[in-house]
Parts: C-alpha cells; sequence; structure tokens
C-alpha cells in the first residue's frame, strides 16, 4: 500500500510527492499514536470553552460595572465604593448541617435572614444617599452582580483543571453544559439593567396580579412581616387577606411569616389560601399561560413554602396556587407584554375561585409571591 | 490571532403606560428614571390635556421584541 502511494507521488511532480507524504505520515500518526485523535479534540474543545469563557468575563466586568456606577450615584465620594462592593460579590453563605436534619428549616431561615439583613445594612451603609426603596434595589443589584461573577468563576475554574490535567472528559461536561450557561449569564446581564433602574421584572407578576386586584378598592393596609404588606379588605361577602411583597423598591419578603401570623390572628375563620407565582415553563411552551393547581406556588430556599404547608396541614386549609409560566430569561429581565396580560385572566380566576370554594362570612388568605421590584403599592 | 469581541445582545427598555385620571385615555412612553407601577406623575394628558395620569404598566411590547430580531 505504501509503495503504491509512492509510485503515485513518482510519476507526479516533486509538490504532490509532498503532500502525499504528509498525508501518509498524518495518517501513521493515527496508527501508533491511539491518542492523537482525542487530542485535536481536547484542544478544539479548550479553544471553544476559552471563548466562551472570554465572553463570560466580559459579561462579568459589564454588570460589576453597572452595579459600581449605581452604587457612585448614590454614595457619599469619601468611600471606597469599589473596595467595599468587592467585598460583598465576594461574601459566602453557609448552609446549615443536614446530617441531623430536624429543624432545619429553622436554622436556614435565621442563615438566610441574617445574611439578607447584613446584606442591606452594608448597602444602606455604602449608599447613605439612597433611601430604603432605594437600598432594596440595590441590594438586589449586587445579587446579580454577585450571580454573574459566581458563573464566571465557575467555568473558569473547569476550563483551567480541565487544560492542566488534559482531562477531556471534565472539558466535554463543560462543553455540554456551556449553552445553557452562556443563556443564563445574558440573562443575568439583562437582569443587571432592570434593576439598576428598579423596572418590574417577569417574576414580579404574582405582586403585580394582587396589586391589580386590590386597586381602587377600599382597604386596610398593614405590614405584616419584613418587607410585607397584607391589605385587609370586603369582596361579596367574603374577606379577603391579599399578602405582598412591600414595592416600589426590590425585595421577595416573608411571606411564609406572614401567613402564619395572618393565621394565628384569625383562628379558624381562614378557609383556603391562594399562592399566585411565576413558574417555570418547558421549552416549547406560552409565555404567560396561566395554570392552576395544588399546593404552594413559591420559590426560594423552601423556608416560606414550608411554614405555610405545615400551619396550612395544622388548620386543615386547603392551598391553592396559580402559576405564570416563564422562562428562566423572562422572569428576572423587566416584563414582557404577554405575561402582564395574564394578570387580568387570573384576577378573573381568583374571584371565581372566591365564590365557587368559600362560603360567605369566611376569610381567604391570597398571596402574590415574586419580587416587587417597580411595582408600586395601591 | 486576537479573539474578536463578542457582540453582547442589546438591552430593550421598556416602555411605560399611562392612564388619564379625568379621561382614562391610554397612552405609553419609553421608561423614565423613577417610573414604578401605580404611580401618580404630574403629566400632560395628550387628548384631554389633564396634569395627573398614573402609570399602570411597565412593559416589554411584543412588537419590540420582534423589531429586535429583525
Ligand atoms: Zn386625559
Amino acid at each position: 500500500m505504501v509503495f503504491d502511494i509512492l509510485q503515485i507521488g513518482g510519476q507526479q511532480d516533486i509538490l504532490s510527492t509532498l503532500v502525499s507524504l504528509i498525508w501518509l505520515l498524518l495518517l501513521l500518526s493515527f496508527f501508533l499514536y491511539p491518542g492523537f485523535s482525542q487530542r485535536i479534540q481536547l484542544s478544539y474543545i479548550l479553544r471553544d470553552l476559552e471563548r466562551k469563557l472570554n465572553k463570560l468575563r466580559i459579561i462579568d466586568d459589564d454588570v460589576k460595572d453597572r452595579t459600581l456606577k449605581a452604587f457612585q450615584e448614590h454614595s457619599e465620594p469619601n468611600i471606597d465604593v469599589k473596595n467595599e462592593l468587592e467585598r460583598l460579590v465576594d461574601s459566602f453563605i453557609i448552609s446549615p448541617e443536614s446530617m441531623d436534619p430536624y429543624g432545619i428549616v429553622y436554622k436556614l431561615e435565621h442563615i438566610v435572614n441574617t445574611w439578607e439583613d447584613r446584606f442591606e445594612e452594608d448597602v444602606a451603609r455604602i449608599c447613605s444617599k439612597a433611601d430604603p426603596v432605594k437600598v432594596k434595589t440595590l441590594t438586589n443589584l449586587v445579587e446579580v452582580s454577585r450571580g454573574v461573577h459566581f458563573i464566571y468563576r465557575y467555568v473558569r475554574h473547569y476550563y483551567l483543571l480541565g487544560k492542566r490535567t488534559q482531562n477531556i472528559y471534565l472539558v466535554l461536561q463543560m462543553q455540554m453544559l456551556m449553552p445553557q450557561i452562556m443563556e443564563i449569564a445574558e440573562a443575568y446581564r439583562q437582569a443587571s439593567y432592570a434593576f439598576a433602574q428598579a423596572q418590574p421584572i417577569g417574576d414580579g407578576i404574582g405582586a403585580l396580579v394582587v396589586a391589580k386586584l386590590v386597586h381602587g378598592l377600599e382597604k386596610k393596609t398593614y405590614e405584616i412581616a419584613k418587607d410585607t404588606i397584607v391589605h385587609e379588605l370586603e369582596l361579596d361577602g367574603r374577606k379577603l387577606l391579599i399578602l405582598r411583597a412591600s414595592g416600589p423598591g426590590g425585595t421577595v419578603g416573608r411571606p411564609g411569616e406572614g401567613i402564619v401570623k395572618l393565621i394565628e390572628s384569625e383562628g379558624d375563620r381562614v378557609k383556603l389560601i391562594i399562592t399566585i407565582d411565576a413558574g417555570l415553563k418547558l421549552e416549547g411552551e406560552e409565555s404567560g399561560k396561566v395554570v392552576e393547581g395544588v399546593g404552594v406556588a413559591i420559590g426560594g430556599t423552601g423556608v416560606d413554602k414550608f411554614k405555610i404547608e405545615e400551619i396550612a396541614k395544622a388548620k386543615r386549609i386547603p392551598l391553592y396556587a396559580i402559576v405564570i409560566y416563564e422562562s428562566i430569561t423572562e422572569a428576572i429581565t423587566p416584563m414582557r407584554e404577554s405575561i402582564v396580560k395574564a394578570a387580568d385572566k387570573i384576577i378573573e380566576k381568583v374571584k371565581q375561585l372566591v365564590n365557587e370554594k368559600v362560603e360567605k362570612g369566611a376569610t381567604i388568605i391570597i398571596a402574590g409571591i415574586g419580587n416587587s421590584v417597580g411595582i408600586g403599592v395601591t | 490571532m486576537f479573539p474578536q469581541k463578542p457582540q453582547l445582545n442589546r438591552f430593550i427598555q421598556p416602555l411605560t403606560h399611562l392612564t388619564c385620571f379625568s379621561c382614562n385615555t391610554e397612552n405609553s412612553r419609553p421608561f423614565k428614571d423613577g417610573d414604578y407601577v401605580f404611580k401618580e406623575v404630574e403629566e400632560k394628558c395628550p387628548k384631554c390635556g389633564s396634569t395627573k395620569m398614573l402609570i399602570t404598566g411597565i412593559y416589554i411590547e411584543e412588537r419590540q421584541l420582534k423589531e429586535r430580531e429583525r
């Protein structure tokens, strides 16, 4: 076979002989060096990862710049905002030990609450010129910045580790995840614009629905837990307790604690709890689609969900849930028309549920779950 | 060989939708800093000239999304 190839080369000019020879060597290298093709593949994947990592770094810098600018606008000139911000972005939270899970929800709640309070205090101290509403939104902005920075660090870790150890399986797994990771990073970048300007985001649809529901109605409004308010009103002979995060600052409030307090003060009069929240849609599903179910529609750490389920079970109160489908990007970027349009449909559904499921004279708790950034209290 | 600078997506500014207190006319304009849903603003109604409007929505319209895709 080898002679054949050389013979063909010999019949033609020197250049094609050379080309044939290079081909031959290349072919031989695949036979004599079994890892050769893998080597080529590895370097190809690493190059692809490097390109994406580079884009992630640009996204990370972009979000950091935006956060820094927003902070500088609200801080005194003698404060080293850049340094303080870096400290916040690098800070961490350690989840509680789960070896003995008894009481872990309350430990988690304690840690998360401490974290939130400390974070907000730090932001308020750095941005001393910002009002409390702005402080909440700026706190959200730092969280976005932290999220993007974590993604960048995570990808960089696996890229460098894979490169150093020449581990194709490691970088291959990373490469497979990259499309979704890039999409999330880009969503975070868009979210940083929204929070920097305090615009309502898709996740806030729950809060928006209840704000629209009570708008223009006679009611009593008070704070029930930190950043959590309740509107008390009468509708068709039933008492409605409508709970949401207090806007227009960016916060999700403490709906779990709020609902527990409401049930404790209302006693056995509460006959239904309805939670309204944005939920992740599956690929191919339509954004803004409204679906109904049972249970507690609420995301986050799980503390609020646990508390509501626990008290509802003890008091035998049915749990109804209404979910609005959104993608992860839609949930953290400015609200879209398709999602806003769902609000009126949900209000009709809630009114229908109240009339059908609960007798006159009873109390219903309706919780609009989600971030209240850019959604004022009516 | 220099790595080319990757292109980042443009951010679409949402529109602020306002409703007039006296004639209920709805109109929209680009989002301005300080806007939030259910804020009462002193802006002139394009129809009746009243100066009290309520912000009833802040969102990205479908046509804005379509424009970007193009
Ligand atoms: Zn008017």
